[in-house]
């Protein structure tokens, strides 16, 4: 096909007007040339003969974590690092063996952290050496040419194992997460949070490195300062954990593996959250070696382990809470129904034995009494599907969205369940045990703080929160947390009623009378869950003051055996501490 | 047949080839990858005679079936390509690597002729601009998702380069040019975060500093301190000591710059303009409109990727992975390029006695 003569004419044109774009896009290209190689090339001839440029890293402090009183739980030390540049190694087995032979590291593994390590990038070999290693290293500076000290401020955690749980601790970048990361800026060798805090929020945290250009001579000796740029620090974050109540929450734990969590009922801050057995962050702080690494995470005990999230325990007769909620939300009873306990239960030709006749109960002191005759006639009235829903409107059954990593959803069984799992159907009598808390029901600690929030505030399932604030650097506030509702329950005064004072009656007259404090009054539940593995976890869950909640308090312990005796009394010495803490304040404050 | 576009490509392989083997060796391995790119040249070479000697038709018949290829290749780069270097360009074929981007480069300059060619009029309108490219958009979608932004440009080259010979209006092209634009911020928010900083690097090289920023700064030292006539063949400092990252790839221009100097330097760019203006005279040549597009498609692609490399190894142009063709190290590009090559020479064989 021939194109008309004037078509054609004008496409020979276009042609000739591409070969001059070309031509003139090429002589600027060699305009550039001109300029770069002869006029100036002297002066890169100078950057490139004797000296030369070399960026270095300045690590910026990673941002403080306070508690919400601004006292510091996590702060920042100054440490020296050894570092290698790659590409001023001149003679890199002797410089390794030197080195080796100072740090006291073998060779093998000072070649495995140089391995495919960018010439121009410092490698940290080891951090945080004293000042002999620094020492030694100076005095044998010229053989040791490419080898850097450089300051890197360290994490540190002043009070050692206390809050490690939620604080967590710091590792080297791996490197799936680098392969995530690298375009926030995270690099090779950056120490990131693995666990806690730290890790939820390492991007606030983690502040901007600075950069040093530095003049270098053609041993790698540092001439000069170019430029350099100030890295910028990371941010603060504040935690609603109260380091006073965490400490005595702690405490009153002592060595016994379990859980305690203190939470504010009316915003879902949490105040305290404690697990035992804990560890000390500060191993971590400079990269763990392997062998205490090992010790740590193949520990029996678990230390590892966030007890108050990340583990889910039968909850037993703290679960007693739901099913007689559920049974005065569908009118199975109300405060003055009564009931008779023989001490024990027939249902289908079996006998469920209760701990000792408790004759005739009202509802009140059934649960003051944690009666199971009572319960287990509600959970029968109620049924297995209004607990199970019940049990979900609480909250259990799925992640309270704590801002933690690594927490569990727990199990809130269901006819289908059962089926899928066990392959068999629901019985009443798993509607018995579900209704005392036994059975398949799992739950965290966490999970049955933010339920007795919900009873202690009249039916708002909270998000229960660890961030309060986040500061910049210099202390302007650049984010505030409140509170998020996740769920509203609407029951009955009457049944909020009924409830609250079955759960004041256990403080005062029934199973958790250890939890009683002096001046204080004081509401919760009891349990003791019986559990395959060994002796029944002990559990109170309560909250204070009755008539004015603000402070939720979950403890729970394992093969503690009686809730009242193993987990009643820690929760009265973090209530106690709580009350002297803020009861008197808040009374000047204006609140009664 | 001419000989002068053949001696110019050549001339580029064989210095490509000294460059990659002063980039590459070292006391350890003294040949560096000199056997892999000999391998590449040998492959290259046969593909050129092949393209050079096949009847044009059969560029045209095949036009569609490649560019489908292409297309199933780039989608299994964007599954499960092969990542390198923050982005995933590769397919891993045993101890092969291919880079799909480079075949679509080509399927779409014939694909593209093909379809302008059927017209007798340049389309004039934008709705004619866009009616006649639609084809062309799954490949640039697919390059950008990988993410490659810079092979991404050479496209839009291809096809703005394609049209203005074909003669579409300026005013057209200029108003495809706006549109582009337009769309911007709505595929910025189609993007993920580690996209965007990539997209917002390439626009400020200084985010990076210690990336691309160091890059840039050092090949400069590098080509400057070459000066006129370089520190010769294999003596390059900046080269050997390794301040240059990926030289032998997208920054072999460097180490010709430092090592044969202004000269060499010069040499390069007139080789190129040789090679390029031939092209466009052989397009000039072609014995129909196909092979007229055809031919400023090749001009424009490897134009587009001398102007933005050699613009970024000397500092006018922002960092981007594109690499020198005939130069850099890489098999894919190398033999795509040397195809490219023996289709320019077939479109300005004398055809005087094949038919009427």
């Amino acid at each position: 096909m021939r194109l008309p003569g004037e078509e054609q004419l004008e496409g020979s044109a276009r042609m000739a007007a591409l070969a001059a774009v070309l031509t003139g896009a090429l002589g600027l290209l060699g305009l550039r040339l001109w300029q770069l190689q002869v006029l100036q090339g002297a002066y890169y001839d100078q950057l490139a003969q004797g000296n030369r440029l070399r960026i270095n890293r300045l690590a910026a402090p990673r941002g403080l974590i306070l508690d919400r009183r601004g006292t510091p739980l996590v702060t920042n030390r100054p440490s020296f690092s050894v570092a290698l540049l790659p590409m001023a190694l001149r003679d890199r087995g002797g410089v390794l063996e030197v080195l080796s032979r100072v740090l006291g590291t073998p060779t093998g593994e000072l070649r495995e952290k140089l391995r495919g390590a960018p010439p121009f990038a410092l490698v940290r070999i080891q951090r945080d050496v004293g000042i002999r290693i620094l020492t030694t290293l100076e005095e044998r500076r010229t053989d040791l040419q490419g080898v850097a000290v450089i300051a890197d401020p360290l994490r540190s955690y002043p009070h050692g194992p206390l809050a490690a749980h939620v604080l967590g601790y710091l590792g080297e970048i791996s490197g799936s997460e680098l392969q995530h990361l690298r375009w926030w800026g995270y690099e090779m060798g950056d120490l990131i949070g693995k666990a806690g805090v730290e890790r939820q929020y390492d991007r606030l945290l983690r502040g901007e490195d600075g950069e040093q250009v530095v003049e270098v001579d053609a041993a790698g000796r540092p001439l000069r300062v170019l430029r350099q740029r100030e890295g910028r620090p990371g941010n603060t974050v504040v935690l609603t954990l109260d380091l006073r109540l965490q400490e005595a929450a702690e405490r009153a734990l002592g060595a016994r593996p379990g859980a305690v969590v203190a939470m504010d009922p009316r915003t879902g801050e949490i105040l305290a959250m404690a697990s035992w057995p804990s560890y000390d962050p500060n191993l971590f702080a400079v990269g763990i070696s392997p062998e205490v690494w090992r010790r740590i995470a193949d520990d029996p005990r678990t230390p590892l382990l966030n007890r108050a999230i990340a583990a889910a325990y039968e909850p037993g007769s703290v679960f007693k809470v739901v099913t007689g909620l559920a049974a005065l939300h569908t009118s199975a009873a109300d405060a003055r129904s009564t009931f008779f306990c023989s001490g024990s239960f027939l249902l289908g030709g079996r006998v469920f034995r209760d701990l000792r006749a408790h004759g005739r109960v009202t509802f009140r002191s059934g649960v003051a009494q944690s009666c199971n005759v009572m319960f287990w006639q509600l959970g029968l009235r109620v049924g297995a599907t209004h607990l199970a829903r019940m049990a979900r409107s609480l909250g259990f059954g799925e992640r309270t969205g704590v801002d933690l990593p690594g927490e569990v959803e727990g199990i809130v069984p269901t006819l289908e369940y059962k089926q899928q799992v066990f392959g068999e159907p629901w019985y009443p009598g798993d509607t018995l045990n579900m209704a005392i808390g036994q059975g398949f029901t799992l739950v965290t600690p966490l999970q049955v703080a933010r339920m007795m929030a919900a009873v202690a505030n009249g039916g708002q399932v909270l998000q229960p929160r660890l961030l309060r604030s986040v500061l910049s650097p210099e202390g302007r506030v650049l984010y505030t947390s409140g509170p998020v509702v996740r769920r509203r329950l609407s029951l009955s005064p009457q049944a909020w009623a009924a409830i609250r004072e079955g759960l004041v009656a256990v403080v005062e007259e029934g199973t958790g009378r250890a939890a009683a404090v002096a001046g204080l009054s004081v509401a919760g539940k009891t349990g003791s869950a019986e559990t395959p593995r060994g002796r029944p976890h002990a559990w109170f869950a309560g909250y204070a003051p009755a008539d004015d909640p603000r402070l939720v308090v979950v403890v729970s312990v394992e093969h503690g055996a009686r809730g009242g005796i193993a987990a009643a009394p820690i929760a009265r010495r973090v209530i106690q501490t709580w009350q002297q803490l803020y009861a008197p304040t808040d009374r000047t404050a204006g609140h009664p | 047949m001419d000989p002068v576009l053949l001696v110019s490509a050549l001339g580029l392989c064989t210095l490509g080839t000294l460059a990659i083997l002063s980039a590459t060796r070292s006391p350890e391995s003294p040949s560096g990858l000199l056997s892999a790119r000999l391998a590449h040249l040998a492959g290259g070479m046969v593909l050129l005679g092949v393209c050079a000697a096949l009847p044009l038709e059969t560029f045209r018949r095949v036009a569609k079936g490649l560019y489908g290829l292409s297309l199933a290749l780039l989608l299994l780069v964007d599954l499960a390509g092969h990542e390198r270097l923050g982005a995933q360009r590769w397919l891993q074929l045993g101890p092969l690597s291919f880079q799909p981007s480079e075949l679509a480069k080509l399927s779409v300059i014939l694909l593209l002729s093909d379809a302008l060619a059927r017209q007798t009029t340049p389309p004039r309108t934008l709705g004619a601009v866009m009616g006649r490219c639609l084809w062309v958009l799954p490949a640039l979608v697919l390059v950008f998702l990988q993410p490659d932004l810079g092979t991404t440009l050479v496209f839009l080259a291809i096809v703005l380069g394609m049209l203005f010979a074909v003669g579409t209006p300026l005013r057209t092209l200029a108003g495809l040019v706006g549109m582009g634009l337009a769309v911007m911020p709505v595929v910025w928010r189609w993007l993920k975060p580690y996209q965007q900083k990539r997209l917002l690097v390439f626009l400020d090289p200084s985010l990076d500093p210690l990336g691309a920023g160091y890059h840039l700064i050092q090949s400069k030292i590098a080509i400057g301190s070459g000066q006129v006539w370089g520190k010769g063949l294999f003596q390059g400092t900046q080269n050997t000591l390794q301040f240059l990252p990926m030289q032998h790839t997208d920054f072999v221009f460097a180490v010709i710059g430092e090592e044969l100097g202004f000269v060499g330097a010069i040499g390069v760019l007139g080789l190129f303009w040789v090679y390029l203006i031939r092209g466009l005279q052989a397009a000039q040549r072609a014995p129909d409109a196909f092979g007229r597009l055809v031919g400023v498609g090749i001009v424009a692609m490897v134009g587009f990727h001398v102007l933005v490399n050699v613009g970024m190894t000397v500092g006018v142009m922002p960092v981007t992975g594109i690499p020198l063709p005939f130069l850099s190290y890489g098999g894919s590009a190398l033999l795509a390029n040397l195809a490219a090559t023996g289709i320019l020479l077939n479109l300005g064989r004398r055809r005087g006695w094949s038919g009427p």
